[in-house]
């Protein structure tokens, strides 16, 4: 169930009727929640629901064994317990025939034909998502973080929450978990501000679709592309995945925040970011963050910084998705991250960073957008060799480019795009409470864009986010 | 908690009127632009309501020829009734051709029929279905994604529909919203047909120059061809499908003899070998029409089809129109393809299919393009050619 879709609208309306209309106690609410988001799982693959559910409830009580556990041992013990089964569900649904299929190429390096038994399991959708969440709850009951909390129904509600259960954010457990404890009554400001954000996710979505089709001219050629469809397509997949992600989540919260709960934000402005380390504190902040705080910190943070920022990145690349071109972007980001830093150490950038020039800050900005669409090569390519094939033609002057008006048209568009998510994200963020106060204004306009979404749109409407 | 429940319920409200204004927001953008089921479909949806017409007011027996564009091109229903009148036999034939639809849409539309004709108590005496290889491949169906729902959505019965939503409730609603809120007329639809237009260009119109004096000369025919039609026909100005004219087109003897200089300068520039290429490339494009790579959907729906059709004709077979060689050449493979799904269909229909892509009575010149017969020589040979080909099941 994708939320720009008549089955969400409807399945929305139904849940608002009984949730808010009908049910007035708070646990009918809860078991509600608990079941409309099944159902919203169910949706896609009935069948993944106990993997769900199960991972919950062994989260739950491992949770409850290690604030309860006598020694740090079995403290530690129960820790492992449960990052070994939400890493192992990971790793047999989404990693396994990566592993084999690597493996069995690697072989033949040495002259050693294999043939290894895949599994060729479907991927549950969200799979990424929710085990990190549940996760994090069994670290931070681990480090003391929070406190473990009693109620079943409570934990497995908050993981399966359905607003955010299939692409996130991913949510600490310290931020749902106490408003399925005390469920959040909702307020028509907030409401107000769920609509504007669900309108703002709904019109990127829209444009993500609509970006795909530039995309794809690059990134599915068949034969060679021009210097400017190359780049055309680099930048429109860099406006599809953001308006597709970014989109996606705003819808998330927005739908959350209609029926009251708050969920942080997951984006600010990613583009606008002037070096990679800041990019990363902008593009999907729940996974940035949960890797730093799960990850990079459990290695040491910056003691031993290359190495740690370089698992980090390279894991958060692998998250993603089980291909080396994952690999590959996780690792280019990990790389550009520290080479800013050491960059950073030196006099003379330091000097520089401090001057707070706009031709300084917009140098930088230029460096890191240019060095983020080379990512997304690598993150969008078939294949490596695919990868290094675009990048080949990106910066390849093949004499002019076949600017007909047609291609140069498509350009324009594919940036007007662009940058319109970026000034729209920037108005909801700047001015998007006062924006509200104005009903006159408010109200025509989120009807109006709503409209343009239901009057243009794409034949390939999936969410990328999904697959990870 | 009644604080509460005003809230929710201004929530409540405020979605169900938001979107109904957005919908109705919707619905007054499109009609402004004519981006309706009309636009999509006219020539469909004025036969199916051609059909009920036809059904009640043609006692005749009924032959019907059902197919592609190349059917609605290339077959005239009246002067078929002439040929079989001139050899003694009394039918009554009618054209239900209908561009843009791929095999799949084909079978829907092909339950709507059978639904009127047993609704009431009609049969066919002859039905002739046409099998257009070319709308039946993969790259064909990969073209008409954006139209999918959208045709399902007109095409479809109301009990279909809720089929649909019951065995698969997001394709189901969707299909749903569009037929009853949005006249038939998708998001998908309305981007690709009537949005998209300035950001595409095929291949083919890059890579080949086209002569500016004949596309001059072509605007300028068709400048003067429109008015003059309707001056000559003025009752067939606003239909597609024009019930008067059994789904065909004038004949060539009703025309005056400037409309048919005027077709005839028309048809002979629009063979200039740069048009032709531009047309087969489109095909290939488009079409996948040299390889004939085949969609195993479309051929299913094929078959299911005519099965569909059985229960109501007293004879009944497959056609494959003629094809212009000259510019349509599939090797060997693709032939060989051809052949293996034709076997498929007559094996499991058990209808016969007649191949009728190289016949004597139609030339290569007798085209309008690489695929379409044209409405003058085109046209009346092959409809001649079918009614003496089928006369022995027509004339007692």
């Amino acid at each position: 169930m994708v939320f720009n879709t008549p089955i969400f609208f409807v399945f929305f309306v139904v849940f608002l009727l009984i949730y808010g209309l009908i049910l007035v106690q708070n646990r009918p609410r809860l078991y509600f929640i608990l079941v409309a988001s099944l159902v919203f799982y169910g949706a896609w693959n009935y069948r993944f629901i106990p993997l769900l559910v199960g991972s919950s409830v062994i989260d739950y009580y491992l949770a409850l064994a290690i604030a309860g556990a006598a020694t740090a041992q079995r403290k530690k013990l129960y820790l492992a317990l449960s990052v070994a089964m939400n890493l192992g569900i990971l790793g047999v649904f989404k990693y396994a025939d990566f592993a084999l299929e690597s493996t069995a190429s690697f072989l033949t390096l040495f002259g050693i034909e294999a043939t290894l038994p895949t599994l060729a399991w479907v991927l549950p959708v969200g799979i990424s998502f929710y085990t990190f969440q549940s996760m994090s709850y069994t670290i931070d009951v681990y480090r003391g973080d929070m406190e473990p909390r009693k109620g079943l129904v409570h934990f497995t509600t908050a993981l399966a929450f359905f607003p955010q259960l299939v692409a996130g954010p991913i949510l600490r457990a310290r931020q749902i978990l106490p408003q399925f404890h005390e469920l959040p009554v909702p307020t028509w400001e907030g409401a107000r501000h769920g609509f504007l954000l669900f309108t703002s996710g709904i019109v990127k979505k829209t444009f993500a679709d609509l970006l795909a089709g530039p995309a794809a001219v690059l990134f599915e050629a068949d034969g060679p592309v021009s210097l400017l469809e190359a780049w055309t397509g680099v930048l429109a997949f860099a406006g599809q995945i953001y308006g597709d992600f970014a989109g996606y989540t705003d819808m998330a919260i927005g739908a959350a925040l209609i029926i009251g709960f708050k969920i942080p934000r997951n984006f600010n402005l990613p583009y606008f970011a002037v070096s990679p380390v800041d990019f990363w504190r902008r593009w999907h902040i729940s996974l940035s963050t949960w890797l730093r705080d799960y990850l990079y910190i459990s290695l040491g943070g910056r003691n031993q910084r290359l190495r740690n920022v370089m698992i980090t990145m390279l894991l958060g690349g692998l998250w993603h998705g089980a291909a080396w071109t994952f690999v590959a972007w996780g690792f280019f980001h990990g790389i550009i991250i520290t080479a800013t830093h050491w960059l950073g150490q030196l006099k003379v950038f330091a000097t520089f960073n401090k001057s707070g020039s706009k031709l300084m800050t917009v140098l930088k900005w230029a460096i890191t957008f240019y060095l983020v669409l080379i990512g997304w090569v690598l993150f969008r390519a078939h294949s490596i060799e695919s990868a290094f094939e675009i990048i080949g033609n990106l910066h390849t002057f093949s004499g002019l480019p076949e600017a007909s008006s047609v291609a140069i048209r498509v350009t324009a568009a594919t940036l007007v795009t662009l940058i319109y998510m970026h000034l729209q994200d920037w108005f909801v963020i700047a001015r998007g409470e006062a924006f509200e106060q104005k009903k006159w204004i408010f109200w025509p306009v989120l009807v109006l864009l709503q409209a343009i979404c239901l009057l243009v749109g794409a034949p390939s409407s999936e969410f990328i986010y999904f697959q990870f | 908690m009644p604080g509460q429940r005003q809230i929710f319920l201004r929530i409540f409200l405020t979605i169900l009127i938001g979107m109904a204004a957005a919908m109705g927001l919707v619905r007054g953008f499109t009609e402004a632009m004519g981006a309706d089921s009309q636009a999509l479909l006219g020539r469909v949806l004025e036969g199916q309501q051609g059909l009920k017409r036809l059904l009640v007011e043609d006692e005749d027996e009924l032959v019907m020829v059902y197919g592609s564009s190349m059917t609605d091109a290339g077959f005239s229903p009246r002067q078929f009734d002439q040929h079989i009148a001139a050899m003694g036999g009394d039918v009554s034939a009618w054209n239900f051709g209908f561009g843009g639809l791929n095999p799949m849409f084909q079978e829907f539309l092909a339950r709507r029929i059978v639904d009127d004709f047993n609704a009431h108590d009609r049969r066919l005496k002859l039905l002739l279905i046409e099998f257009n290889p070319f709308q039946t491949t993969k790259t064909r169906r990969n073209g008409a994604k954006a139209i999918e729902e959208p045709y399902m959505s007109l095409l479809l019965n109301g009990e279909e529909i809720f089929d649909k939503v019951v065995e698969d409730p997001e394709s189901g609603l969707r299909i749903a919203e569009i037929r009853y809120l949005r006249d038939g007329v998708s998001a998908e639809a309305i981007t690709t047909y009537f949005f998209a237009e300035p950001f595409q260009e095929s291949s083919a119109d890059a890579s080949i120059e086209k002569d500016a004096a004949i596309e001059e000369r072509i605007n300028e025919l068709f400048a003067a061809y429109f008015p003059k039609h309707e001056q000559e026909f003025p009752n067939f100005a606003d239909c597609d499908w024009c019930y008067d004219w059994k789904g065909g087109s004038a004949l060539a003897s009703e025309r005056s003899a400037e409309l048919t200089a005027i077709l005839a300068e028309y048809y002979s520039l629009a063979q200039a070998d740069y048009r032709m290429q531009l047309d087969r490339l489109e095909r290939i494009e488009t079409s996948d029409i040299i390889d004939l790579d085949f969609d195993e959907d479309l051929v299913v729906a094929f078959i299911e089809m005519v099965r569909v059709f059985k229960p109501i004709a007293d004879n009944i077979e497959v056609i494959l129109l003629p094809k212009n060689d000259d510019w349509i050449q599939n090797p060997p493979e693709a032939v060989q393809r051809l052949q293996d799904v034709i076997a498929r269909i007559e094996r499991e229909t058990g209808v016969r299919v007649r191949d009728f892509q190289k016949i004597d009575a139609v030339s290569n010149d007798m085209f309008s393009d690489t695929t379409h017969l044209n409405g003058r020589e085109g046209r009346e040979a092959f409809t001649r050619f079918l009614a003496e080909e089928y006369a022995h099941l027509l004339v007692n």
